[in-house]
């Protein structure tokens, strides 16, 4: 036990606490913002560290041993995702005073985006299923604050539809703990585990299970749920946009990953069997999206449903290769996600529109935004040597592992049409004529290539140096493929 | 060895630097020194005593990818190619881009390329010949679209883009299958297992996947399309990617698994089947062409096929003679593209209408096109290298094994006649070529620049590859014993080593070759009456067409479907989620037998709760049918009550207040902004939404209570409250037990719900504080 698990969760707290009543003064926020996230992320990294060479930290909040308080448990999935989080957010804290007018700024930008981060931090952290109900309220609550932030007519009209279906599937949520409470007696994850075990998923265990899938498949953005998405990612500033393109849906995939690996295994041939085909179709039809508009933020916004489906296709093979190409995807999305909302957001600022059709020959202006556009392109379809190559190489081979042929060729296929959608912006911003019509080459984009780099970096490293850490992914997902060693540690110790 | 692959690409690094000073000295100068010292590092490895050599660098030895280099003959013969023509061809840029061009960027991409070609070739590791694969791709796509401003640079590069690299992703998904059959990623490894191969029952996929890979790059029918596109990449690079060595590497691809596939019936009828369509729509294709560069391009695009089909083919003659053809290929196709690099440049046109009589002109250009035509057309005359290969290449088609299936003989059958075929058209447009820019009419009015020799450093290169088709042409064996026979062994491991002759009596293949110079004649002396036969086919019908109408469709038909069902209504988001949920969950229950209904344990229903429950119901309908809204929110507010006096009816006393508080404290804030909500007004939706929705809604309805049905009815285990009532005094110190709960037991939770009403507070005083300031500006 140590008390190490709750600092992800609390120094977010505190430091937005903090920021609300530092609102006025902007420029002390914004140096303890970058302080208070440094210090975070250095003291995940280190818990990273301790569970990586001594096994998962587990917390029993206020000493009420498990199952039946509330358990905090860093294990091996849930630090690296933390970890994660925590280098999007750096990158977004040092790119948002820049990109946010000082309004936002003032009006507890930087309060909401802490409790994003603790809200999310939590979610991965927790090891209770009402708990975790209680982080994605937070989290989302943060996230309708965000998105109105500015109060536009259109940032309103796209959060009431956010917020709707949102607060539509929490009380699913909250309503299928209760179900599953109802049958199962605890709350606590690893119990719930070991019980469902017990039984061998017998009776509407299932039923309830599938219905938890829509939950956390709706916050995750899959095929047919996603409707909310697209359009509220693209409403408010782009920094806003990047914290929820890396956290939100991923969140929502997370939970899919972690109950559908712990609890609901006994029926792989029918629950798992479903998400490949739901994996095909978001593919599908998240590309499509992708390529049916002209508005740069859209199609990256777009981008965000077959990555989904990538990884969910990992889950739905349910072999080692595959759930660690998910967990790779998984890792790999949230930083170049992020990195793609910032760029399309220079992008626009940049041209003053999002409009592709009224955009060309940025490359005479902003050579340096148009490469690391051109790099990010490859990055997202997988192609290498970066990041996304690794992990769609491990789901392949899983999937080819277990005989799925179909789902292979769709997904080289959404593959090179996720490229098509973003090299459509580098040829047509970026190639072509100077344009006379914009004007260009007068704004600046001081301020915001830092980030975006050190976003980059991380994907680059991710895929050439993949040797340093492919092996800890594999470790989670032979910890994930065998569920006692998670429960074990959570209830035997 | 890693260091000569690297080498180009660490040379990039520096060449934005150097290029800084182009003004002074032109960057090529610093960058042909790389290439050229490249070639000098593997030419000491030419020579009969040859053995294959391997180096290995580790990368990702967890994921079996590793830089394991691989020198065979195979790999010999194309890193010559790579280096020397990229020798030959920096050198031509030189002269060919001014030095008011980016010249930095094009060095950069071409280095690249190098890089990548020469790991393409080297590798025995499958992925790692994949990244360099993609590469290729990346940097040929970069080189096409070198002139961006040009529309048709920006459609070549996209259109080779897509079609090299759907290739190339295909081709990884059969190096996957490869690996999981073999469980090696070593190539030679796969060659060592490929009775496992043979027998698995993925070995047509596999196939599939990587011939589609080779196809693709390579510029087979029906994927050739983006090739003469990519004519609009600068001409040094039309020389070096897209005739000498790019397009070359699905050729390689093929021979090098060859050793794997040759057993197998199917890699025969495919690859050479493909491969002499390839042929025989190039070379026909290539006459009708009007820009010298398009055809190149084709005849590019035919004789890949050519090589291709002989690949197919797998005979010892026929992978001797693929090899060869590649050597000859890339020296007179070579030398073909800078002739037509100085044409444009000296006189500013590619358009063979245009041109002619530029021999008085351009002496010495013109004897090296005439060299470079005929050893293309197969002419034969003993000092020209394509003639000895064209020669092989007849051969070939004579001696083909019959096999077991029905199709492998047919092809055996018809071979001979299409190789003729397609040579025919490939002597009329070598000719064409040259007779039609350098003899004729002089109309120098109609080009733009007034014609005259180019300058020494720009034929320079040209001529040293001509020299090459001459030396080759003159002692083929030079080049025989010293590295093509070995190529030729590392395809077909059986093949051993035969002098090439000149003359070897008067053979069928000879006849061949004198029918395709008599037919030639004849169709190219009487050119102007067959445009009409040209023009027939394929008329309007052509692949590009198709890729054309594919990416239309992609873009119409996308944003069709998106907005079809992204209508902006969330009735309608609503209606498809509930739906789907109610059915995917519905099946789940079924199929699992979920559905379990125990009476035990119940408490009595009396006529009290009976009548809650219909006010609740008849309350909740009531909302959805009343048009007013004040009736709307009060009526809500019944079935609110109602739920409270059901808490009461069940003894959850503390529950009930809540629930009275928050349905008050609802229905209060519901009145106090009225005013501002908008009118309720009839829906105008068809029968058909209706019912949809309506079924949807009760179906959800109904389904949520069967599964609260049954997971009441399957309380299987203890329930952890208990612990709660046993320790609430002892441990936590307090006699209510919700209390403890809330405030210690689950203190976490209650902590946070704070929190989030505390960032609901603050998100409201933020929309309204910013919203008024915005206003008061």
């Amino acid at each position: 036990m140590s008390n190490l698990v709750i600092l992800p969760i609390i120094i977010p707290l505190i430091a937005g606490i903090i920021a609300v009543f530092l609102n006025k003064k902007v420029v002390i926020t914004r140096g303890l913002t970058k302080i208070f996230i440094i210090a975070n992320l250095a003291i995940v990294s280190y818990m990273t560290w301790i569970v990586f060479n001594s096994g998962s930290i587990i917390l029993e909040t206020g000493s009420w041993v498990a199952p039946y308080g509330i358990i905090l448990v860093a294990d091996p999935l849930s630090i690296v995702l933390v970890l994660t989080t925590n280098i999007v957010a750096a990158a977004c804290a040092f790119y948002a005073p820049y990109s946010l007018s000082l309004k936002k700024e003032q009006h507890y930008f930087y309060a909401f985006y802490f409790f994003l981060i603790s809200g999310v931090s939590g979610a991965f952290l927790t090891g209770d299923l009402f708990n975790l109900f209680v982080f994605f309220e937070v989290l989302l609550m943060a996230s309708y604050a965000l998105i109105v932030l500015g109060g536009d007519k259109v940032q309103l009209r796209e959060s009431i539809k956010y917020v709707l279906i949102n607060l539509f599937s929490s009380i699913l949520f909250v309503t299928v703990v209760a179900f599953l409470y109802g049958v199962v007696g605890t709350v606590n994850m690893a119990q719930i585990a070991e019980r469902v075990q017990e039984v061998e998923q017998k009776g509407v265990l299932t039923a309830i299970g599938i219905l938890l899938f829509f939950v956390f498949g709706t916050k995750a953005a899959l095929f047919p749920l996603y409707y909310w998405m697209p359009k509220s990612y693209i409403v408010p500033n782009p920094v806003i946009s990047a914290l929820f393109g890396a956290l939100l849906t991923k969140v929502g995939i997370y939970s899919i990953l972690r109950v559908f690996t712990l609890i609901f295994i006994h029926e792989i041939n029918l629950t798992h069997e479903m998400f490949i085909w739901i994996a095909g179709l978001s593919m599908v039809f998240g590309i499509i999206g992708a390529l049916s508009t002209n508005n740069i933020k859209l199609i990256v916004a777009y981008n965000v449903i077959p990555a989904i489906g990538f990884i969910i296709m990992g889950i739905g093979i349910f072999n080692q290769d595959a759930i660690s190409g998910s967990v790779y995807y998984l890792i790999h999305d949230m930083i170049i996600k992020s990195a793609l909302f910032l760029i399309v957001g220079v992008i626009a600022y940049v041209a003053g529109t999002s409009d592709l059709r009224k955009m060309s020959g940025l490359m005479h202006h902003y050579p340096l935004l148009g490469w690391l556009l051109f790099v990010s392109a490859f990055v997202l379809a997988g192609i290498p040597p970066f990041s996304g190559f690794i992990g769609k190489l491990l789901l392949l081979k899983g999937a080819l592992t277990d005989e799925k042929i179909a789902i292979v060729i769709i997904a080289l296929l959404t593959s090179l049409l996720i490229l098509y959608s973003i090299m459509k912006i580098f040829i047509r911003g970026f190639w072509g004529e100077k344009n006379t019509t914009m004007e260009l080459g007068k704004r600046s984009m001081k301020g915001f290539i830092g980030p975006i780099v050190f976003l980059l970096t991380f994907s680059v490293v991710l895929g050439i140096g993949a040797e340093y850490i492919y092996p800890s992914i594999d470790t989670i997902s032979a910890y994930l493929l065998d569920p006692e060693q998670y429960i074990d540690s959570v209830l035997k110790e | 060895m890693i260091f000569a692959v690297l080498i180009p690409l660490l040379f990039a690094c520096f060449v934005p630097i150097i290029s800084k000073i182009k003004h002074k000295v032109h960057t090529g100068f610093f960058v042909f020194v790389i290439p050229f010292m490249i070639f000098l590092y593997f030419i000491r490895f030419v020579g009969t005593g040859f053995s294959p050599i391997r180096d290995t660098y580790n990368w990702i030895p967890s994921l079996g990818i590793n830089f394991d280099f691989y020198l065979d003959g195979l790999s010999l013969l194309f890193v010559l190619l790579i280096s020397g023509i990229g020798t030959l061809v920096v050198l031509y840029s030189v002269y060919y881009l001014d030095t008011s061009e980016r010249l930095g960027q094009f060095y950069v991409y071409l280095l690249m390329f190098m890089t990548a070609m020469l790991g393409v070739v080297l590798s025995d590791n499958v992925f790692v010949l994949y990244v360099f694969w993609e590469l290729t791709s990346i940097s040929s796509f970069l080189l096409i679209g070198y002139w961006h401003f040009n529309e048709r640079s920006r459609y070549g590069a996209l259109k080779s883009m897509l079609i090299t690299i759907f290739g190339g992703l295909s081709m990884f998904a059969g190096f996957i299958l490869l690996t999981v059959i073999t469980g090696t990623t070593s190539i030679q490894g796969m060659i060592e297992q490929k009775d496992i191969i043979l027998d698995s029952t993925y070995l047509p996929l596999a196939l599939g996947f990587i011939l589609l890979g080779a196809f693709t790059k390579s510029a087979q029918f029906p994927f050739h399309i983006w090739l003469p596109d990519a004519m609009e990449a600068p001409t040094p690079v039309s020389a070096y990617l897209h005739s000498a060595t790019m397009v070359k590497a699905g050729l390689f691809l093929v021979a090098r698994f060859s050793p794997v596939f040759s057993g197998y019936e199917w890699f025969f009828i495919v690859v050479s089947s493909f491969g002499i369509v390839t042929l025989c729509w190039g070379s026909y294709m290539a006459v009708r062409q009007t820009d010298l560069k398009a055809i190149l391009a084709f005849s590019t695009i035919s004789q890949l096929g050519m090589i291709m089909a002989m690949l197919g083919f797998g005979t010892k003659v026929a992978v001797f003679a693929a090899v060869f053809h590649i050597l000859n290929h890339a020296t007179f196709k070579g030398s073909l593209f800078m002739v037509a690099g100085i044409i444009d440049h000296e006189t500013g046109t590619r358009d063979i209408r245009k041109l002619g009589g530029l021999i008085s002109f351009m002496p010495i250009t013109a004897t090296l096109a005439l060299l470079g035509t005929f050893s293309m057309a197969g002419v034969p005359l003993p000092f020209l290298n394509g003639f000895y290969s064209k020669e092989l290449f007849f051969e070939s088609t004579l001696n083909l094994n019959e096999g077991m299936n029905g199709v492998t003989n047919f092809l055996v059958q018809i071979v001979p006649y299409l190789a003729v075929f397609g040579s025919i058209f490939t002597f009329v447009y070598s000719v064409y070529f040259f007779f039609g820019v350098f003899t004729g009419k002089k109309n120098l009015d109609k080009l733009p620049k007034k014609p005259h020799e180019a300058p020494v450093g720009m034929l320079l290169s040209p001529i040293v590859l001509v020299l090459g088709v001459i030396t080759i042409g003159l002692f083929p064996n030079l080049v025989n014993g010293s590295f093509l026979a070995h190529a030729a062994q590392s395809v077909n491991h059986a093949f051993e080593y035969k002098n090439i002759q000149f003359w070897h009596g008067f053979t069928t293949p000879l006849l061949m070759s004198l029918i395709v110079v008599g037919i030639g004649v004849i169709l190219y002396l009487t050119r102007t009456k067959w445009d009409a036969v040209y023009r027939l086919l394929p008329g309007n019908w052509s692949f590009n067409k198709v890729y054309n109408v594919i990416l239309q469709t992609i873009d119409t038909y996308s944003n069709k479907v998106t907005n079809a069902y992204m209508n902006g209504s969330v009735r309608t988001y609503m209606a498809i989620i509930l739906g789907t949920t109610f059915i995917v969950t519905l099946v789940f229950l079924l199929v699992t037998d979920g559905v379990t209904i125990n009476y035990d344990n119940l408490a009595d229903i009396t006529i009290l709760e009976i009548s809650v429950v219909l006010i609740i119901t008849i309350a909740a309908l009531g909302t959805i049918f009343s048009n007013n809204k004040l009736a709307a929110i009060l009526i809500l507010g019944v079935v609110g009550y109602g739920v409270a006096i059901l808490f009461v009816i069940y003894r959850a006393p503390d529950l009930a207040l809540t629930q009275l508080v928050i349905e008050t404290v609802t229905v209060a804030l519901f009145l106090l902004c009225f005013y501002h909500l908008p009118q309720l007004r009839k829906r105008t939706e068809s029968i058909r939404t209706k019912s949809i929705n309506a079924s949807v809604a009760i179906g959800f309805g109904a389904l949520m209570s069967l599964i609260a049905i049954s997971a009441h009815s399957s309380n299987w285990f203890d329930t952890i409250s208990d612990y709660f009532l046993e320790t609430a005094l002892s441990i936590g110190g307090g006699t209510n037990v919700v209390n403890v709960i809330l405030v210690d037991m689950r203190g976490l939770d209650t902590l946070f719900e704070i929190t989030v009403l505390g960032i609901a507070a603050l998100a409201i005083y933020s929309l309204i504080k910013l919203k008024k300031n915005e206003e008061a500006d």
